[in-house]
C-alpha cells in the first residue's frame, strides 16, 4: 500500500528522524521526503512523505507512534497500487457474450472494478466493446490477457489490448 | 571496394545514386572509391570491372526498363560466386514464402567470401540463423539495417551503440501504411476501406495491401529484430499476428473516448513476440501519426530509448544501406584490409 502524508514537525533537531524512524521500524519503504521550509504553520515545518507499507495494520502502528511523538498528521492519502484493465473487442459479439464476460470478470479475484461500454447493435458484425477497470495485482492482468485471448479466439473477434 | 547490386528497383537505384553522391566521403575517410562493378534486375545484367556510372545505370533503367543489355540466363549464382567483388547489395523483392531469390543470392555471396548488405526481409525473417552462421563461417559481414524501418537506425543502434546494455523489451510501429490508415480513420472518422483507398491513391499502400494491413510486413521486421537484437532464433511464422483489417470506426471512437488511439504495435519481450493492434494513450510516443516508424527499447542502464524515422522510401532506405557500407569499410580498415 502506498501512503502519502503531510506532516507538521516541531522546528527542533531530531524531529525528522523521529518521524521517519517508525516507517522503517514497521518494514515500510520510504520513497520520497519533501521539506517545505517556507511553509510554517504555528511554528511547525511542513514535510511531505511518501512511503509503502505492507498492510493497514502496519500503517496504524506508524500513526500511533506519530501520535505519541506529537508529530501532527495534517493530511493522509493511502492507496493501493492498481493496474489498469483495458481491452477493446471488435466483431460479432452478442449481448449475451458481453454479459458473460462481465460476470466472469466480476467474479475474478483482485479485479477492483470494471466497466463495459459498447456500440453497435447486437446483430451487427462489427460491434465494439470496451472493457476498462482496475486490478490490484499485476498477475491479474496476465490472467485477464489469457482470458480475453482465449475468448476472442473461440468467438472469433478482434482483441485490442491496452499498452501497459 | 567493389560492389554488385542485386535487384535494381526503388532501393537498388537509390543506393546506386547514393554511392555516386558519396565518393568524396569514401575517399576522404577510407582512401578508396566504392565502385559498382555489376548490377542485375529480373531479366538483365551489366558488368564492368573498372566500375559503372550510377547515373547512367539509373537513366537506362528508367528509359528502357532494364538495367543491363545482356540477358540474365540463370547464371546469377555463378556470377556472384565467381565475379571479383567485395560486397553484394541485395535488394530483390521480399518473398515470405521461400525467401527467394534473395536467399540464394545472399548464400552464394557469403559462401564465396563476400560481405552482404540487404534490405530484403524474406531471407532474414525466414532463415536468419543459417545466414548469420554462413557469414561467421566465411569471416564476412552480413548487414541489414535497411530491412527494418528504412532510415530508422534501430539495428545498428542496438547492436553497436547500446552494446553494453541489457535490452529487456522492444515495442514499436514498424509499418507506415497501417499507421497512416489508422490515423486517417481517427482524424477524419473514415471507415477502414475508405482510409485504405486514400492511402492507395497517395501511393502509400500497394494495390494488394494485404502484406501491410494483415501485419505481415511488421511481423517480418519483428522477427528480424528478435533475432538481431535479442539473440532469438525465430522466423516470421513464430510471430503472433493480428492485422488492422477489422478495426472499425466504432472501435476507434470508443478508444478515443478514453483518450487513446489504436496503433499496430510490434512487441518483443521475454514472453511475447507479437504484432497486434493496441490502445495507446494520446501523447505517448507510440501514438505518433503519419507514416513514420518508431521503436522504443527498454534497457537496464539507459532506460527507455526511442528512435523515430522514415520507414520507407528510395533515399531513406539507401541511407540505411550506406550506413552498413560505411560500417564494412570501417571494419576492413580496422583489420588492415
Ligand atoms: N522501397 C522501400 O522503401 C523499402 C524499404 C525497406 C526495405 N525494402 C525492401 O527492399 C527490397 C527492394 O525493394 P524495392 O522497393 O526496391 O522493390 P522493387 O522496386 O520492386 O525492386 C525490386 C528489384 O528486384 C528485381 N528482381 C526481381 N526478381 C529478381 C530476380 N529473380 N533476380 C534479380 N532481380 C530481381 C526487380 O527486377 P525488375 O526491375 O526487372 O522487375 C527490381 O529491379 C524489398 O525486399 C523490400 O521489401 C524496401
Amino acid at each position: 500500500m502506498k501512503v502519502n502524508v503531510d506532516l507538521r514537525l516541531k522546528d527542533i533537531p531530531g524531529q525528522l528522524v523521529g518521524a521517519l524512524e517508525p516507517i522503517s521500524a514497521n518494514d515500510g519503504n520510504i520513497r520520497g521526503v519533501v521539506h517545505h521550509h517556507d511553509d510554517r504553520v504555528g511554528g511547525r515545518i511542513a514535510v511531505n512523505v511518501t512511503f509503502e507499507v505492507r498492510s493497514e495494520h502496519a500503517l496504524n502502528k506508524i500513526l500511533e507512534v506519530w501520535r505519541k511523538r506529537e508529530v501532527d498528521v495534517a493530511k493522509i492519502d493511502s492507496f493501493f497500487e492498481t493496474f489498469p484493465i483495458q481491452y477493446l473487442i471488435v466483431g460479432s459479439i452478442p449481448t449475451k457474450e458481453l454479459e458473460s464476460i462481465t460476470k466472469a470478470l466480476e467474479s475474478m479475484e483482485n479485479v477492483a472494478f470494471i466497466e463495459v461500454r459498447y456500440t453497435g447493435s447486437a446483430n451487427s458484425s462489427s460491434r465494439a466493446a470496451l472493457v476498462t477497470g482496475k486490478a490490484s495485482k499485476k498477475e491479474t492482468i496476465a490472467s485477464l490477457d489469457q482470458f480475453f485471448k482465449q475468448r476472442s479466439e473461440k468467438h472469433d473477434y478482434i482483441l485490442i489490448r491496452g499498452l501497459d | 571496394m567493389k560492389v554488385v547490386i542485386a535487384g535494381f528497383g526503388t532501393v537498388g537505384q537509390g543506393i546506386a545514386e547514393v554511392i555516386g553522391m558519396r565518393q568524396e566521403l569514401f575517399s576522404k575517410s577510407f582512401g578508396q572509391q566504392v565502385k559498382i562493378v555489376g548490377a542485375f534486375d529480373s531479366s538483365t545484367i551489366v558488368k564492368n570491372a573498372r566500375g559503372l556510372d550510377p547515373v547512367e545505370l539509373v537513366r537506362r533503367k528508367a528509359s528502357t526498363g532494364t538495367v543491363g543489355t545482356r540477358k540474365v540466363d540463370g547464371g546469377v549464382k555463378e556470377l556472384i560466386e565467381e565475379y571479383d567483388f567485395d560486397t553484394l547489395i541485395e535488394t530483390t523483392p521480399t518473398n515470405i514464402l521461400d525467401a527467394e531469390p534473395g536467399y540464394t543470392h545472399i548464400m552464394a555471396a557469403l559462401g564465396s567470401g563476400k560481405n552482404v548488405i540487404t534490405s530484403n526481409k524474406g531471407p532474414l525473417a525466414l532463415r536468419f540463423r543459417e545466414l548469420s552462421k554462413a557469414a561467421a563461417r566465411n569471416k564476412v559481414q552480413l548487414r541489414y539495417e535497411a530491412s527494418v524501418g528504412g532510415a530508422m537506425p534501430v539495428i545498428n543502434l542496438s547492436r553497436e551503440l547500446l552494446r553494453g546494455e541489457e535490452i529487456f523489451s522492444l515495442r514499436g510501429i514498424l509499418n507506415g501504411t497501417c499507421n497512416f490508415i489508422l490515423n486517417r480513420m481517427k482524424d477524419e472518422g473514415l471507415p477502414f476501406e475508405q482510409a485504405l483507398r486514400e492511402a492507395q491513391e497517395m501511393g502509400i499502400a500497394e494495390r494488394d495491401p494485404s502484406y501491410d494491413i494483415d501485419g505481415v510486413d511488421s511481423a517480418c521486421k519483428l522477427a528480424i529484430l528478435a533475432n538481431a537484437i535479442f539473440g532469438k532464433d525465430v522466423t516470421y511464422n513464430d510471430v503472433i499476428r493480428t492485422g488492422i483489417r477489422n478495426i472499425t470506426e466504432d472501435a476507434i471512437a470508443l478508444a478515443g473516448e478514453q483518450n487513446k488511439v489504436i496503433r499496430l504495435i510490434g512487441e518483443i519481450n521475454k514472453d511475447r513476440l507479437e504484432v497486434s493492434p493496441r490502445m495507446v494513450p494520446n501523447g505517448h510516443p507510440l501514438a505518433i501519426g503519419g507514416t513514420l516508424n518508431i521503436v522504443q527499447l527498454l534497457t537496464d542502464l539507459a532506460g527507455e530509448v526511442t528512435v523515430v524515422g522514415r520507414g520507407a522510401g528510395r533515399m531513406e532506405t539507401a541511407s540505411a544501406i550506406l550506413s552498413d557500407l560505411l560500417a564494412i569499410l570501417s571494419e576492413d580498415r580496422a583489420k588492415g584490409r
